[in-house]
Protein backbone atom coordinates (compact mmCIF):
# COMPACT_ATOMS: atom_id res chain seq x y z
CA UNK A 1 0.00 0.00 0.00
CA UNK A 2 1.05 4.03 -0.50
CA UNK A 3 -0.71 6.48 1.47
CA UNK A 4 0.94 9.80 1.12
CA UNK A 5 -1.74 12.42 1.47
CA UNK A 6 -1.11 16.65 0.59
CA UNK A 7 0.23 18.53 2.85
CA UNK A 8 -0.75 20.33 4.89
CA UNK A 9 -4.00 18.89 6.28
CA UNK A 10 -6.26 21.50 8.01
CA UNK A 11 -9.20 20.71 10.72
CA UNK A 12 -11.16 23.76 11.94
CA UNK A 13 -8.16 25.32 14.07
CA UNK A 14 -5.18 23.39 13.26
CA UNK A 15 -2.84 22.88 10.09
CA UNK A 16 -1.45 19.13 10.18
CA UNK A 17 2.09 19.16 8.16
CA UNK A 18 5.11 17.30 8.07
CA UNK A 19 8.22 18.62 10.54
CA UNK A 20 11.08 20.83 9.63
CA UNK A 21 14.28 21.98 11.14
CA UNK A 22 12.73 24.86 11.92
CA UNK A 23 10.21 23.29 14.43
CA UNK A 24 13.37 22.50 17.32
CA UNK A 25 12.50 25.08 19.62
CA UNK A 26 8.76 24.88 19.24
CA UNK A 27 9.15 21.15 20.32
CA UNK A 28 11.72 21.59 22.99
CA UNK A 29 8.56 23.92 24.44
CA UNK A 30 7.28 21.21 25.42
CA UNK A 31 9.29 17.85 25.75
CA UNK A 32 11.88 19.52 27.74
CA UNK A 33 8.87 19.14 30.09
CA UNK A 34 8.70 16.70 33.39
CA UNK A 35 4.70 16.74 32.82
CA UNK A 36 4.57 16.06 29.56
CA UNK A 37 7.61 13.05 30.00
CA UNK A 38 5.73 11.57 32.88
CA UNK A 39 3.88 9.31 30.31
CA UNK A 40 6.17 9.06 27.38
CA UNK A 41 8.86 6.61 27.11
CA UNK A 42 11.77 9.14 26.74
CA UNK A 43 12.83 11.56 29.57
CA UNK A 44 12.34 15.36 28.97
CA UNK A 45 14.43 15.66 26.38
CA UNK A 46 17.54 17.83 25.84
CA UNK A 47 17.58 20.70 23.37
CA UNK A 48 20.04 17.72 21.25
CA UNK A 49 17.98 15.35 21.47
CA UNK A 50 15.24 17.15 20.46
CA UNK A 51 16.79 18.22 17.32
CA UNK A 52 17.81 14.59 16.46
CA UNK A 53 13.86 13.96 17.00
CA UNK A 54 12.80 16.42 14.57
CA UNK A 55 15.54 15.51 12.32
CA UNK A 56 14.54 11.91 12.32
CA UNK A 57 10.91 13.10 11.54
CA UNK A 58 11.18 15.61 8.62
CA UNK A 59 11.04 12.44 6.44
CA UNK A 60 8.09 10.41 7.98
CA UNK A 61 4.93 11.72 6.22
CA UNK A 62 3.75 8.66 4.12
CA UNK A 63 2.90 4.77 4.74
CA UNK A 64 4.12 2.20 2.61
CA UNK A 65 5.70 -0.55 4.89
CA UNK A 66 4.90 -2.01 8.15
CA UNK A 67 6.36 -0.41 10.51
CA UNK A 68 6.07 3.40 8.86
CA UNK A 69 5.73 5.66 10.91
CA UNK A 70 3.51 9.11 9.72
CA UNK A 71 4.32 12.52 12.02
CA UNK A 72 3.15 15.77 11.65
CA UNK A 73 3.54 18.95 13.46
CA UNK A 74 0.91 20.52 14.94
CA UNK A 75 0.17 24.07 14.09
CA UNK A 76 -2.31 26.76 15.13
CA UNK A 77 -3.90 28.20 11.72
CA UNK A 78 -4.70 31.57 14.04
CA UNK A 79 -0.72 32.49 14.43
CA UNK A 80 1.67 29.71 13.17
CA UNK A 81 2.65 28.41 16.20
CA UNK A 82 3.72 24.51 17.05
CA UNK A 83 1.97 23.57 19.77
CA UNK A 84 2.14 19.57 19.72
CA UNK A 85 2.83 16.11 17.40
CA UNK A 86 0.59 14.10 16.25
CA UNK A 87 1.49 10.08 14.77
CA UNK A 88 0.11 7.44 12.79
CA UNK A 89 1.79 4.26 12.33
CA UNK A 90 1.23 1.24 9.95
CA UNK A 91 1.69 -1.81 12.54
CA UNK A 92 -0.30 -4.57 10.39
CA UNK A 93 -0.44 -4.08 6.77
CA UNK A 94 -2.69 -7.47 6.34
CA UNK A 95 -4.92 -7.17 8.40
CA UNK A 96 -4.64 -3.42 8.12
CA UNK A 97 -3.95 -2.08 11.53
CA UNK A 98 -2.60 1.48 12.29
CA UNK A 99 -1.69 2.79 16.17
CA UNK A 100 -2.22 6.66 16.45
CA UNK A 101 -0.67 9.18 18.82
CA UNK A 102 -0.75 12.98 20.22
CA UNK A 103 1.48 15.20 21.61
CA UNK A 104 0.26 18.43 23.01
CA UNK A 105 2.00 21.39 24.76
CA UNK A 106 -0.03 21.41 28.58
CA UNK A 107 -0.27 25.44 28.06
CA UNK A 108 -2.83 24.55 25.17
CA UNK A 109 -4.20 21.04 27.18
CA UNK A 110 -8.09 21.52 27.66
CA UNK A 111 -9.04 23.22 24.29
CA UNK A 112 -9.93 20.06 22.17
CA UNK A 113 -7.04 20.25 20.08
CA UNK A 114 -6.19 16.65 20.76
CA UNK A 115 -9.80 15.57 20.18
CA UNK A 116 -9.72 17.47 16.91
CA UNK A 117 -6.57 16.69 15.48
CA UNK A 118 -6.93 13.06 16.54
CA UNK A 119 -10.12 12.99 14.59
CA UNK A 120 -8.11 13.39 12.08
CA UNK A 121 -5.78 11.19 12.36
CA UNK A 122 -8.79 8.73 12.40
CA UNK A 123 -9.95 10.04 9.15
CA UNK A 124 -6.79 9.89 7.59
CA UNK A 125 -6.23 6.65 8.95
CA UNK A 126 -10.03 4.99 8.00
CA UNK A 127 -10.47 7.14 4.59
CA UNK A 128 -7.61 7.73 3.19
CA UNK A 129 -4.97 4.35 4.28
CA UNK A 130 -7.70 2.27 4.20
CA UNK A 131 -7.27 0.83 7.64
CA UNK A 132 -9.51 -2.03 9.22
CA UNK A 133 -8.84 -0.77 12.91
CA UNK A 134 -6.80 1.63 14.08
CA UNK A 135 -6.11 1.41 18.46
CA UNK A 136 -4.34 3.96 21.02
CA UNK A 137 -2.46 3.08 24.17
CA UNK A 138 -1.79 5.05 27.18
CA UNK A 139 -1.16 4.90 30.92
CA UNK A 140 -4.34 4.50 33.10
CA UNK A 141 -3.62 7.59 34.93
CA UNK A 142 -3.08 9.97 31.67
CA UNK A 143 -7.11 10.77 32.08
CA UNK A 144 -6.41 13.49 29.45
CA UNK A 145 -5.25 11.14 26.96
CA UNK A 146 -7.89 8.08 27.24
CA UNK A 147 -11.21 11.23 27.79
CA UNK A 148 -9.48 12.36 24.07
CA UNK A 149 -9.91 8.70 22.78
CA UNK A 150 -13.49 8.07 24.80
CA UNK A 151 -14.74 11.32 22.94
CA UNK A 152 -13.88 9.88 19.42
CA UNK A 153 -15.93 6.95 20.12
CA UNK A 154 -13.29 4.70 20.35
CA UNK A 155 -13.75 1.40 22.69
CA UNK A 156 -11.41 0.87 25.61
CA UNK A 157 -10.40 -2.87 24.44
CA UNK A 158 -7.80 -3.23 27.29
CA UNK A 159 -7.20 -2.54 30.78
CA UNK A 160 -3.92 -4.13 31.41
CA UNK A 161 -2.50 -4.34 35.42
CA UNK A 162 0.94 -4.15 36.38
CA UNK A 163 2.13 -6.01 32.80
CA UNK A 164 5.27 -4.16 32.84
CA UNK A 165 7.62 -2.15 34.73
CA UNK A 166 7.42 1.45 34.02
CA UNK A 167 10.44 4.36 35.02
CA UNK A 168 10.70 1.76 38.23
CA UNK A 169 6.99 1.45 38.86
CA UNK A 170 4.20 -0.88 37.70
CA UNK A 171 2.66 0.27 34.63
CA UNK A 172 -1.18 0.01 33.86
CA UNK A 173 -2.11 0.93 30.41
CA UNK A 174 -5.22 1.26 28.09
CA UNK A 175 -5.61 0.21 25.19
CA UNK A 176 -8.35 1.89 22.79
CA UNK A 177 -10.00 0.71 19.26
CA UNK A 178 -11.90 1.65 16.85
CA UNK A 179 -13.27 -0.66 13.80
CA UNK A 180 -13.84 0.65 10.55
CA UNK A 181 -17.47 -0.07 10.32
CA UNK A 182 -17.64 1.77 13.80
CA UNK A 183 -16.36 4.76 12.26
CA UNK A 184 -18.63 5.32 9.20
CA UNK A 185 -21.35 4.21 11.08
CA UNK A 186 -20.68 7.58 13.16
CA UNK A 187 -19.45 9.59 10.20
CA UNK A 188 -23.44 8.59 8.68
CA UNK A 189 -24.82 10.59 11.58
CA UNK B 1 15.48 -18.95 37.67
CA UNK B 2 15.30 -22.70 40.46
CA UNK B 3 13.46 -24.81 39.15
CA UNK B 4 11.47 -27.09 41.44
CA UNK B 5 11.95 -31.20 41.66
CA UNK B 6 9.27 -32.32 38.91
CA UNK B 7 7.19 -33.89 38.95
CA UNK B 8 4.17 -32.34 39.83
CA UNK B 9 1.39 -34.22 41.68
CA UNK B 10 -2.39 -33.00 42.02
CA UNK B 11 -5.20 -34.99 43.00
CA UNK B 12 -5.69 -36.59 39.90
CA UNK B 13 -2.85 -36.00 37.44
CA UNK B 14 0.91 -35.89 37.34
CA UNK B 15 2.77 -32.88 35.38
CA UNK B 16 6.14 -33.79 34.35
CA UNK B 17 8.49 -33.55 31.50
CA UNK B 18 8.15 -34.58 28.28
CA UNK B 19 10.34 -37.64 27.23
CA UNK B 20 11.40 -38.85 23.53
CA UNK B 21 8.93 -41.93 24.39
CA UNK B 22 5.74 -39.14 24.36
CA UNK B 23 5.71 -39.26 20.55
CA UNK B 24 2.24 -41.83 20.40
CA UNK B 25 0.77 -39.63 22.96
CA UNK B 26 1.45 -35.98 21.52
CA UNK B 27 0.47 -37.13 17.65
CA UNK B 28 -3.02 -38.24 19.07
CA UNK B 29 -3.76 -34.94 19.91
CA UNK B 30 -1.66 -32.84 18.27
CA UNK B 31 -2.33 -33.67 14.93
CA UNK B 32 -5.87 -32.71 14.95
CA UNK B 33 -6.78 -29.01 12.88
CA UNK B 34 -8.53 -27.59 16.00
CA UNK B 35 -5.22 -28.28 18.12
CA UNK B 36 -3.26 -27.00 15.43
CA UNK B 37 -4.43 -23.44 15.42
CA UNK B 38 -3.13 -23.07 19.25
CA UNK B 39 0.55 -24.58 17.94
CA UNK B 40 3.69 -22.80 17.78
CA UNK B 41 4.91 -24.95 15.18
CA UNK B 42 3.43 -26.91 12.52
CA UNK B 43 2.56 -30.47 13.73
CA UNK B 44 0.29 -32.23 10.99
CA UNK B 45 1.98 -35.72 10.37
CA UNK B 46 4.78 -37.95 12.48
CA UNK B 47 7.91 -36.11 11.16
CA UNK B 48 6.67 -32.28 12.27
CA UNK B 49 5.37 -33.78 15.87
CA UNK B 50 8.93 -35.54 16.25
CA UNK B 51 9.74 -32.15 15.71
CA UNK B 52 7.75 -30.63 18.00
CA UNK B 53 8.18 -33.30 21.15
CA UNK B 54 11.81 -32.67 20.75
CA UNK B 55 11.08 -28.61 21.40
CA UNK B 56 9.03 -29.33 24.45
CA UNK B 57 11.52 -31.81 25.78
CA UNK B 58 13.96 -29.13 25.69
CA UNK B 59 11.77 -26.83 27.53
CA UNK B 60 12.33 -28.41 31.40
CA UNK B 61 13.33 -24.85 32.85
CA UNK B 62 13.26 -21.08 32.56
CA UNK B 63 16.78 -19.61 32.03
CA UNK B 64 16.36 -16.85 30.52
CA UNK B 65 13.29 -14.38 29.28
CA UNK B 66 11.77 -16.07 26.65
CA UNK B 67 12.20 -19.51 27.45
CA UNK B 68 9.18 -22.04 28.33
CA UNK B 69 8.69 -24.82 30.75
CA UNK B 70 6.72 -27.23 29.11
CA UNK B 71 5.28 -30.27 31.22
CA UNK B 72 3.16 -33.35 30.23
CA UNK B 73 -0.47 -33.64 31.33
CA UNK B 74 -0.36 -37.36 32.70
CA UNK B 75 -3.65 -38.77 34.14
CA UNK B 76 -2.34 -40.76 36.91
CA UNK B 77 -5.77 -43.74 37.25
CA UNK B 78 -4.17 -45.14 33.82
CA UNK B 79 -1.00 -43.15 33.31
CA UNK B 80 -2.35 -41.83 30.14
CA UNK B 81 -0.83 -38.91 28.36
CA UNK B 82 -3.62 -36.23 27.68
CA UNK B 83 -2.32 -33.06 27.18
CA UNK B 84 0.32 -30.21 28.24
CA UNK B 85 0.40 -26.90 29.94
CA UNK B 86 3.48 -24.27 29.66
CA UNK B 87 4.51 -21.09 31.21
CA UNK B 88 6.83 -19.19 28.78
CA UNK B 89 8.85 -16.16 30.53
CA UNK B 90 8.00 -13.29 29.04
CA UNK B 91 9.65 -10.34 31.24
CA UNK B 92 12.56 -10.85 33.91
CA UNK B 93 12.31 -7.64 35.54
CA UNK B 94 9.00 -7.19 35.68
CA UNK B 95 8.35 -11.35 36.15
CA UNK B 96 5.72 -11.90 33.72
CA UNK B 97 4.84 -15.09 31.99
CA UNK B 98 2.11 -15.94 29.74
CA UNK B 99 0.37 -19.68 30.42
CA UNK B 100 -0.73 -21.92 27.71
CA UNK B 101 -2.39 -25.34 27.14
CA UNK B 102 -3.98 -28.08 25.79
CA UNK B 103 -6.26 -30.97 26.81
CA UNK B 104 -6.68 -33.98 24.30
CA UNK B 105 -10.46 -33.22 22.54
CA UNK B 106 -11.43 -36.32 24.27
CA UNK B 107 -10.48 -35.47 27.16
CA UNK B 108 -12.23 -32.04 28.15
CA UNK B 109 -15.07 -31.39 30.29
CA UNK B 110 -13.94 -33.38 33.51
CA UNK B 111 -11.85 -30.68 35.27
CA UNK B 112 -8.52 -31.45 33.88
CA UNK B 113 -7.64 -28.48 32.51
CA UNK B 114 -8.42 -26.85 35.57
CA UNK B 115 -6.77 -28.88 37.81
CA UNK B 116 -3.30 -28.65 35.78
CA UNK B 117 -3.85 -24.15 35.20
CA UNK B 118 -3.99 -24.32 39.05
CA UNK B 119 -0.91 -26.22 39.49
CA UNK B 120 0.76 -24.26 37.46
CA UNK B 121 -0.48 -20.67 39.07
CA UNK B 122 1.14 -22.08 42.09
CA UNK B 123 4.14 -23.32 40.34
CA UNK B 124 4.60 -19.91 38.93
CA UNK B 125 3.68 -17.70 42.21
CA UNK B 126 4.46 -19.80 45.09
CA UNK B 127 8.53 -21.80 43.59
CA UNK B 128 9.46 -19.27 40.99
CA UNK B 129 8.13 -16.09 42.23
CA UNK B 130 6.65 -14.45 39.21
CA UNK B 131 4.69 -11.03 39.51
CA UNK B 132 1.74 -11.90 36.81
CA UNK B 133 0.84 -14.57 34.72
CA UNK B 134 -1.74 -13.96 31.51
CA UNK B 135 -3.31 -16.52 29.06
CA UNK B 136 -5.05 -15.77 26.10
CA UNK B 137 -7.57 -17.01 24.41
CA UNK B 138 -9.41 -16.80 21.20
CA UNK B 139 -13.14 -14.99 21.72
CA UNK B 140 -14.81 -18.05 20.05
CA UNK B 141 -13.00 -20.42 22.77
CA UNK B 142 -15.57 -20.43 25.46
CA UNK B 143 -14.80 -23.14 27.10
CA UNK B 144 -11.15 -21.74 27.71
CA UNK B 145 -12.42 -18.25 29.00
CA UNK B 146 -14.78 -19.59 31.71
CA UNK B 147 -12.04 -22.00 32.74
CA UNK B 148 -9.78 -18.69 33.40
CA UNK B 149 -12.00 -16.41 34.75
CA UNK B 150 -13.81 -19.19 37.07
CA UNK B 151 -10.21 -19.96 38.49
CA UNK B 152 -10.17 -15.78 39.31
CA UNK B 153 -8.07 -14.53 36.21
CA UNK B 154 -9.76 -11.30 35.17
CA UNK B 155 -10.25 -10.30 31.49
CA UNK B 156 -7.61 -7.31 30.87
CA UNK B 157 -8.73 -7.24 26.63
CA UNK B 158 -10.68 -7.89 24.24
CA UNK B 159 -9.34 -7.31 20.83
CA UNK B 160 -11.81 -7.24 17.97
CA UNK B 161 -10.59 -8.23 14.61
CA UNK B 162 -7.12 -6.68 15.83
CA UNK B 163 -5.24 -9.73 13.24
CA UNK B 164 -6.27 -12.07 10.26
CA UNK B 165 -5.75 -15.67 11.28
CA UNK B 166 -5.72 -18.04 8.19
CA UNK B 167 -8.29 -15.58 6.37
CA UNK B 168 -9.85 -14.54 9.23
CA UNK B 169 -10.57 -11.63 11.54
CA UNK B 170 -9.37 -12.45 14.98
CA UNK B 171 -10.89 -11.90 18.41
CA UNK B 172 -8.78 -12.14 21.24
CA UNK B 173 -9.15 -12.58 25.20
CA UNK B 174 -6.62 -11.43 27.48
CA UNK B 175 -6.65 -13.03 31.03
CA UNK B 176 -4.35 -11.98 33.85
CA UNK B 177 -3.66 -12.74 37.70
CA UNK B 178 -1.34 -10.91 39.70
CA UNK B 179 1.21 -12.75 42.71
CA UNK B 180 -0.91 -11.63 45.35
CA UNK B 181 -4.02 -12.19 44.31
CA UNK B 182 -3.75 -15.91 43.40
CA UNK B 183 -1.90 -15.84 47.01
CA UNK B 184 -4.56 -14.12 48.65
CA UNK B 185 -7.22 -16.48 47.18
CA UNK B 186 -5.22 -19.87 47.78
CA UNK B 187 -5.17 -18.73 51.63
CA UNK B 188 -8.92 -17.92 51.56
CA UNK B 189 -9.27 -21.61 50.49
CA UNK B 190 -6.82 -23.15 53.15
CA UNK B 191 -8.64 -22.08 55.24
CA UNK B 192 -12.24 -22.30 55.02
CA UNK B 193 -10.71 -26.02 54.16
CA UNK B 194 -9.95 -26.18 57.80
CA UNK B 195 -13.11 -24.91 59.32
CA UNK B 196 -15.12 -27.18 57.53
CA UNK B 197 -12.63 -29.52 58.90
Amino acid sequence: MVYAPHYPIETERLRLRPFTRGDVDAVFAYRQREDVAQYLFDGPMSHESVTEVVQQRIGQYELTNEGDKVFLAAELKASPRVIGEVSLILRDGPARQAEIGYIFHPEFHGRGYATEAARMLLQMGFEGAGMHRIYARCDARNAGSWKVMERLGMRREAHFREHALFKGAWDEEFVYALLEGEWHHRAER
Amino acid sequence: MAMPDFPIETERLTLRNFHKSDLDAVMAYHALPEVQRYLDWKARDRVEVKAALDAMCAQHRLTRPGDALTLAVVRKADDMLIGQISLRWTDATAGQAELRFILSPAQRRQGYARESVRAMLDLGFNELGLHRIYARCSGRNQASAKLLKDIGMRLEAHFREHALFQGEWDEELHFAILDREWLRGSKVKELSHHMVA
